[in-house]
């Protein structure tokens, strides 16, 4: 690990010089300006997404000369499109279409929640992310009425302002985890598996494991911290059962969410997980982000999201019990248009996290692991460095954030009024709206 | 079973007998030695730099006008201000040199696009051609570069975002293994990875015993040998294998615990039969078998004759010998002959892109193989093993999921002590490699012990994933496999336009 020199805490001249430059060099390759960097994107997040997702963050609108809905990976999402009505049979853009869900549909007397629109943030855990990009993104979910998770790594007591919107994960470490944040927290996540290494538990390296984040997580300096797997005491799904009750019995109101991998049982776990109490069934699929993945993992365990979500939708329905719960989809979701494909395919709705970094200025190097700087996120987003992480300054990350949300909800409307669809809750599952394509072959 | 009498001092502990009664402090000591005699199977991976490095990542060309100016005019704005002034974008040395952006230091660069986006008017930074040309079209830059780390690094590679590649196939990508949300293979230790076994039996397993009217067993025993790893070291091309080459396949299999499979040729001239080497004879010259000692286990025969392999086995009774069959037409009656005759290590070969019996992938045929003597009853007669289109870790447990017992590794091989290869790489004889110039026999054969240490704890991370604790139970495990055209057809033969999954 090459340290040429301790990190300080840079100067305000410095943030102001540094920041500038970022946020107007991402502004100059958006416009067109200057051509789309070489080096920029892969198959699955292509230059032209990562740039539209550059500019819907920054306008809060979309781009004109950019692909903004699919990737080049030719299956799955970027291979599916929408049948469109005639011209003269769409509905009018308007606000009237509806994009909010019900989260709770057991029908209990816990929180009826409805987030303004089918999506919220995924858990990045505090010291695989910054204080400053996690309350970047509470205060954007507040904005938004929506939710964003903890991950397994603590809840700093920023976040405590953003309460009703922040959703405390418990993971297979309990790293952080207290009787306060759970008391604290309109949805309890129970995460058994991460789409991106699914089975294979988590890990902070030593070299982001500093004093604030072994505070929060009540571990020594410095020091890795492996999150094992699976819950080592969970066997059935009556021990899960049993983890739920325990929750409940610490905020009654809690709303539980039970965030799976995508194996090939992954049916019936979420029919298990369903009858162990839970209100949200979280699928997260294998192409989804990280902060670090064996990269054996990431293609070849489990299945892809487009795959698991029709999959545990249609088993839901046979059982009879899809009206009672909901289906959030996560792991690969990109843009506006796989997120109306999630749910044509059968999801309530998704969760959203490598989208946000990306909005933040992510140029997805896989670097966030440390790289060999050992520092972490050169764009200060996956990093606890006391200099990389002033490089997201909250109030231009939060408006990045409400920018590209009020994009994906325009393009989410536009696509549901060219389906002469007012709501978003017709859509799920409306597989005969889609249509498959191979054009993209390559 | 010794039981604690007193917790303290030079108290006595019962035993089964006065005898066995020990002091605490003999206790102690005598249970550290056997701690200490355990022995725990472990590959000693060590970082072990490059002889010959691939081509840079990234291209970093900074325009020096731009930043000449650029650096004028931050010195005006903050003057006095040093560290605002001389802040660069690169945390990862790049421009750290002495003469900063000036001459950059392109081997360091990551690819993060920090300058380029900061300063779009001078900086830009392109994937290097020269890495991407690297390869053919299956052993591609990609794979090269990941077969190079995990040499030099000896770990598993790890990095920060999701996948970046195609959604499903072809070849090996076609598969995606299942994994258990709460299933583990051992509730100890981190994963319990640590007490997953990757042991493998080579041989032929009885598949009854026989005993005559007084008890007395008639039928031979199992005639096998078990390695540490579901993989062997194969022999790249006849013109690529060299003696030196040869030594270091010889000491690497040693350290690791497996086979290296050499011909016969070779091993005889320099002196390098060893209980983990396994020379290779054509049909031709299989009569000087029995001359190979030194604890030879196992011979190969290089093709099937059946004559060929009667007067060997008859003449080497100890032995082991396996026979290697190319997958072509008609191979299926090859097989069933050859299990017939009684050959209990069968190792198939395909082309380097995994390609036989008339372009079929390999992945396939093995299936059809491992089908076919299962549905004879002998599949535990007989060891498979497989060489030609097994070059990434994934690859080999996909490559035992289909029904292999162990794989052939020729060309990450010498990938791993940084091969060029060139030619026809896609058949199994027409190509050559290019070693680096210096190099000591040590350095190649620690690249190569590395390499297996990396791939052995990807298998880990699948077989832990999947809550299986060794590696032999996942030897034609189908139903741990998930098949994207088999899942694509379940999500998406309601939709339009929907043909059909795969590629
Ligand atoms: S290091 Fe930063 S920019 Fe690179 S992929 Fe990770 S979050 Fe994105
Ligand atoms: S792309 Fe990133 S790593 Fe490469 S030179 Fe630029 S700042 Fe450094």
């Amino acid at each position: 690990m090459a340290k040429s020199k301790l990190p300080v805490f840079p100067s305000e001249t410095l943030i102001h010089k540094i920041t500038h430059l970022m946020h107007d060099g991402m502004d100059a390759r958006t416009s067109g300006e200057f051509e789309i960097p070489p080096a920029l994107g892969d198959a699955r997040w292509t230059d032209e997404l990562i740039l539209s997702t550059w500019h819907m963050a920054a306008t809060g609108t979309l781009p004109d000369n950019l692909n903004y809905k699919t990737g080049e990976s030719n299956g799955g999402f970027d291979r599916l499109d929408f049948k469109l009505l005639d011209e003269e049979q769409w509905l009018k853009h308007s606000e009237d279409i509806k994009t909010s869900i019900p989260l709770n549909r057991r029908g209990d007397h816990r929180k009826k929640l409805s987030p303004a629109i089918p999506i919220y943030g995924g858990g990045m855990s505090y010291g695989s992310v910054s204080v400053n990009v996690m309350m970047s993104r509470a205060i954007h979910a507040k904005n938004w009425n929506t939710y964003m998770s903890t991950g397994e790594g603590g809840y700093p007591e920023e976040l405590y302002d953003c309460r009703d919107h922040v959703i405390t994960q418990v993971a297979t470490g309990l790293f952080g985890v207290e009787e306060k944040s759970i008391q604290a927290a309109p949805i309890v996540e129970f995460k058994y598996a991460q789409g991106a290494k699914p089975g294979l538990g988590g890990h902070l390296l030593a070299s982001k494991a500093g004093e604030e984040v072994a505070k929060m997580r009540g571990s020594v300096p410095f020091v890795s911290l492996f999150s094992p797997f699976p819950f080592h005491s969970t066997y059935s799904v009556e021990d899960h059962s049993k983890h739920i009750d325990w929750v409940q019995t610490i905020n009654p109101d809690a709303l539980i969410s039970v965030k799976v991998s995508t194996p090939h049982d992954v049916d019936m776990v979420a029919v298990g997980s369903y009858y162990a109490g839970a209100h949200i069934i979280h699928l997260d699929g294998g192409f989804g982000g990280t902060g670090a993945a064996p990269e054996i993992a990431k293609k070849n365990i489990a299945m892809p999201i487009e795959l698991a979500v029709p999959k545990v939708h249609k088993f839901l329905i046979k059982e009879g019990i899809r009206e009672n719960v909901t289906l959030i989809a996560s792991g690969g979701i990109r843009t506006a248009d796989d997120i109306a494909k999630a749910i044509a395919l059968g999801a309530d709705g998704v969760v959203l996290g490598t989208s946000d970094l990306v909005a933040m200025g992510c140029t997805r190097c896989s670097n966030c692991e440390g790289g060999p700087s050992g520092r972490g996120c050169p764009w200060g987003l996956t990093t606890t460095d006391i200099e990389l992480q002033e490089w997201v300054q909250q109030e231009w990350a939060v408006k990045r954030l409400d920018n590209y949300y009020t994009a994906l909800q325009w393009r989410l409307r536009d696509i549901l009024r060219k389906l002469g669809l007012s709501d978003v809750k017709e859509l799920v599952g409306r597989t005969d709206l889609l249509v498959y394509t191979r054009s993209d072959l390559k | 079973m010794q039981l604690l009498n007193k917790l303290e001092g030079d108290q006595t502990m019962i035993g089964a007998s006065d005898k066995s009664r020990l002091t605490m402090t003999e206790f102690a000591k005598e249970s550290r030695i056997r701690a200490d005699s355990y022995h725990r199977y472990h590959i000693d991976t060590i970082e072990t730099p490059d002889r010959q490095s691939l081509p840079n990542r990234f291209l970093v060309s900074v325009g020096k006008f731009g930043l000449a100016k650029l650096l004028v005019s931050e010195i005006f704005e903050y003057w006095g201000k040093w560290d605002v002034v001389f802040a660069r974008p690169c945390t990862y040395g790049v421009f750290s040199g002495p003469v900063g952006g000036f001459s950059p230091r392109p081997e360091k660069c990551v690819g993060c696009l920090r300058c380029t986006i900061e300063h779009p008017g001078f900086v830009t930074i392109t994937p290097n051609p020269a890495l991407e040309t690297l390869g053919d079209s299956y052993l591609n830059s990609k794979i090269i570069s990941t077969i190079d780390e995990e040499a030099r690094k000896g770990t598993v590679p790890v990095r920060g975002q999701g996948y970046r590649g195609r959604f499903g196939g072809p070849g090996w990508d076609e598969m995606f293994t299942d994994m258990s949300e709460i299933v583990r293979p051992s509730r100890d230790g981190i994963h319990g990875r640590e007490l997953i076994s990757t042991i493998v039996d080579i041989g032929s397993k009885p598949m009854r015993l026989q005993f005559d009217s007084e008890g007395s067993l008639v039928s031979a025993g199992p005639k096998m040998m078990s390695i540490q790893v579901p993989f062997v070291f194969d022999s790249p091309a006849g013109s690529v294998m060299s003696p030196r080459l040869a030594k270091i396949w010889k000491t690497a299999a040693e350290q690791v615990d497996t086979l290296a499979l050499i011909s016969a040729d070779i091993v005889a001239s320099n002196n390098l039969e060893s209980p983990s080497v396994v020379p290779i004879f054509s049909l031709d010259s299989f009569e000087s078998a029995n001359s190979f000692k030194n604890g030879t286990r196992m011979v190969q025969l290089d093709g099937w004759g059946a004559s060929e392999y009667e007067s060997m086995t008859s003449s080497n009774p100890d032995l082991m010998i396996s026979v290697r069959m190319s997958f072509e037409e008609g191979w299926q009656d090859q097989l069933s002959e050859m299990v017939d005759a009684g050959v209990s290590v069968i190792h198939f070969v395909a082309n380097n892109h995994g390609e036989a019996d008339g372009g079929r992938f390999i992945m396939d045929i093995i299936i059809e193989a491992h089908e076919m003597l299962l549905k004879a009853g002998v599949r535990d007669k007989v060891t498979l093993l497989h060489s030609g289109g097994v070059v990434a870790a994934d690859h080999l447990p996909k490559a035992i999921i289909c029904g292999l017992d162990a794989v052939g590794l020729d060309l990450p091989l010498l990938i791993a002590i940084q091969a060029r290869l060139s030619g026809d790489t896609s058949s199994r004889e027409r190509y050559t490699a290019k070693l680096p110039k210096k190099f000591d026999d040590k350095w190649a054969c620690q690249r190569i012990v590395n390499l297996t240490g990396s791939w052995r704890d990807q298998m880990l991370e699948i077989l832990g994933a999947m809550g299986i604790r060794e590696v032999r139970r996942l030897r034609g495990e189908m139903g741990r496999a998930m098949w994207c055209s088999h899942l694509e057809e379940e999500a998406f033969s309601e939709i339009e336009g929907f043909t059909g999954g795969g590629i």
